[in-house]
Formats: structure tokens, sequence, C-alpha cells
């Protein structure tokens, strides 16, 4: 079966490399998300198994998104994928439930050894 | 971004790459602070070279400012200028931070070191993702004490057609530090620019 996927980020380059870096044997479907309230607003209403979640966007920022994650306790797994690269940042990122950091620009090589470490292909 | 012929997806294109860039940069920037800098989104904007004097005219006025200029070439004919502006009061507050003295010689020192922390590690981040690399030259600093800075930016500007303004505002964990980054880059270099944007853009 798909997996139900959220892709949230600003830039359309950005959505796309995220679109581009996956294997082809990735089976899943596709939603996108252009701030953080977008993404909430997709994740309180249905069911997502995995978010592509960039950190620095207008309206509500990344943090936000996993802080709102957190609180409402909704299921589902995120990889933050940011230009933010900072250690403390990253810290930040994992104490809040991310699966994975990952530093722009993304690519095959960086996302697959860490869709393969939790099974996700 | 004032687009000069750039399409929408051209500028979003650059504003990512802007944006990892400067991620890059920050991260330098913040490891040499040993602090935590808070990132927000610049605002670019390409504007004709002519026109940078009398933008900056208003932000810099009646106050201590400095200059760090510093040259910049690569393959395919890119070459240009990088700019680093800051209000003399913003640099006082990062001296602080670093513990020298303020008004201290070495204050100079410091920021040239900043400029060069900032410009070298923003353009090899654009570089690399423009499959460019790049040569410098040494940093030049230029302060002005009676604020004419106008005159500094003319006789700076004056040899180049285009600038690339990148707006960075840093928010360092306790105190507020601004600085205006701005490329000159010529003519030519503004047409190479889309094509390389074109390039990326169909390999997605």
């Amino acid at each position: 079966m798909a997996l139900p996927v959220l892709i949230c980020d600003d830039s359309i380059l950005a959505r796309k490399q995220v679109r581009k870096s996956l294997p082809e044997s990735f089976d899943a479907e596709f939603q996108t998300a252009a701030n953080g309230l977008e993404a909430l607003t997709i994740l309180r209403s249905q069911e997502i198994g995995l978010v592509f979640l960039d950190l620095t966007m207008p309206e509500l920022d990344g943090i936000g998104v996993l802080e709102a994650i957190k609180a409402e306790h909704i299921d589902c797994f995120v990889i933050v994928i940011s230009a933010d690269i900072q250690p403390e940042m990253q810290k930040r990122v994992m104490e809040l439930g991310a699966l994975a950091f990952i530093h722009k620009p993304v690519n095959e090589e960086k996302l697959s050894g860490i869709l393969k470490q939790y099974g996700l292909i | 971004m004032t687009n000069l012929g750039f399409s929408e997806e051209q500028r979003d294109c650059l504003q990512e790459i802007i944006n990892v860039a400067m991620g890059l940069a920050s991260d330098k920037l913040a490891r040499f602070l040993n602090t935590f800098v808070h990132l927000r989104v610049p605002s670019i904007a390409l504007v004709g070279a002519s026109l940078i004097p009398a933008e900056f005219e208003s932000r810099y006025r009646d106050t201590e400012a400095a200059l760090v200029s510093q040259g910049f070439f690569g393959n395919e004919g890119v070459r240009g200028e990088a700019i680093v502006l800051y209000q003399m009061e913003n640099a006082h507050k990062i001296s602080a931070l670093l513990g020298y003295d303020v008004g201290d010689v070495s204050e100079i020192e410091m920021l040239t070191d900043i400029s060069s922390i900032l410009t070298t590690t923003f353009l090899n981040g654009l570089a690399q993702q423009l499959e460019n690399s790049l040569s410098y030259s040494a940093p030049r600093v230029l302060s002005s004490t009676n604020g004419d800075l106008s005159g500094m930016l003319k006789n700076t500007s004056f040899h180049w057609e285009h600038a690339l303004k990148v707006d960075i505002s840093y928010q360092l964990v306790d105190h507020s530090f601004n600085c205006d980054m701005i490329l000159l880059i010529p003519g030519e270099a503004v047409s190479n620019i889309k094509t390389i944007l074109d390039r990326i853009l169909e390999a997605y």
C-alpha cells in the first residue's frame, strides 16, 4: 500500500528536490505544503505516515510544526531537511521527536540510508 | 525581488540556493562566535549597481559604518565583488562578545575576519550548488567615521552594472546583529546565472 507522505517547504525547488531524491521503489502518495500552518491543517485532518519538513518557513516554522505534532500526539514520522545546520538546532529537532536531520540540499544518497534504516524502502 | 527578467521559477531557485549558502555561513559564524544564531530567510533583490549608494544612504545615515569588500573569480565568467556593510554600533556588540575592547584596533581585524567567514562560506556554498569554484582576493576594509558611506559605496560600485542585495539579519541569543551583504556582478554574469538556474531547474 502506498505510504501517505507530506512534503513541507516554502521553496518549490526544495520540494522537487525531495521527490527527485526518493528511490523509484518508494511507494508513496504525495501531498505538499508551503508553510507550517498548511502542514498542520493536513496533519490534523488526514493520516500521514511520513513528513519531510523544512525549518525556516513563513507563517509557522518547522520547530512550530514539531511542537504541535508532539503536543497533539499526531502519529507520523518526521524527517527534517534544513538549511540551518547549527548543531544546537539539530539537537532541538531531535529532542522534539524527529527521526532524522538532513542538511540541504537533499540528495538520494542522504535519504536512502535513513529510509532503509527505518524500513521505509 | 526586482526581477531583471527572472522568471518566478528562477527566482524561487535562486532564493533556495541562497538560503542553503546562508545556512552554511551562519553555522560558521555561530561556531566562530560560540553562540547560537537565529536564522531568518534572507531577502534578496537584484538592482542596478548605480542605485546602491542611494539605497543604503538612509539606512546608514549619521552612523559610524564600516565596509569590507572582497573580490571573487570563478569559471564561466562568474566574477564580482562582495561587500559587507556594518554599523559600528553592531560591530561593538560583537567585539564585546569576543572580549575585545571597544575602539580597539583589533576591532577592524575582527570585522575583516567575520566578513571573510560570511562571504567566503556563503560564496563557496553558492558556487558548489552552481557547480562552480571560486577564488578570492584579500579583503579590504573601509571605515567611515564621518558618515560618508555613500561616497565609499559610489567608488566601489562604480565599475559594476548589477548588484545582488542579500539582506542578512542575525539574531544572536541575547544580542541582535544586522549587516548587509551586497554582491556586485557584471552584466554578463546575470545571464550566466540565468542559464545555470535553468540547467538546475531542468534537472528536477
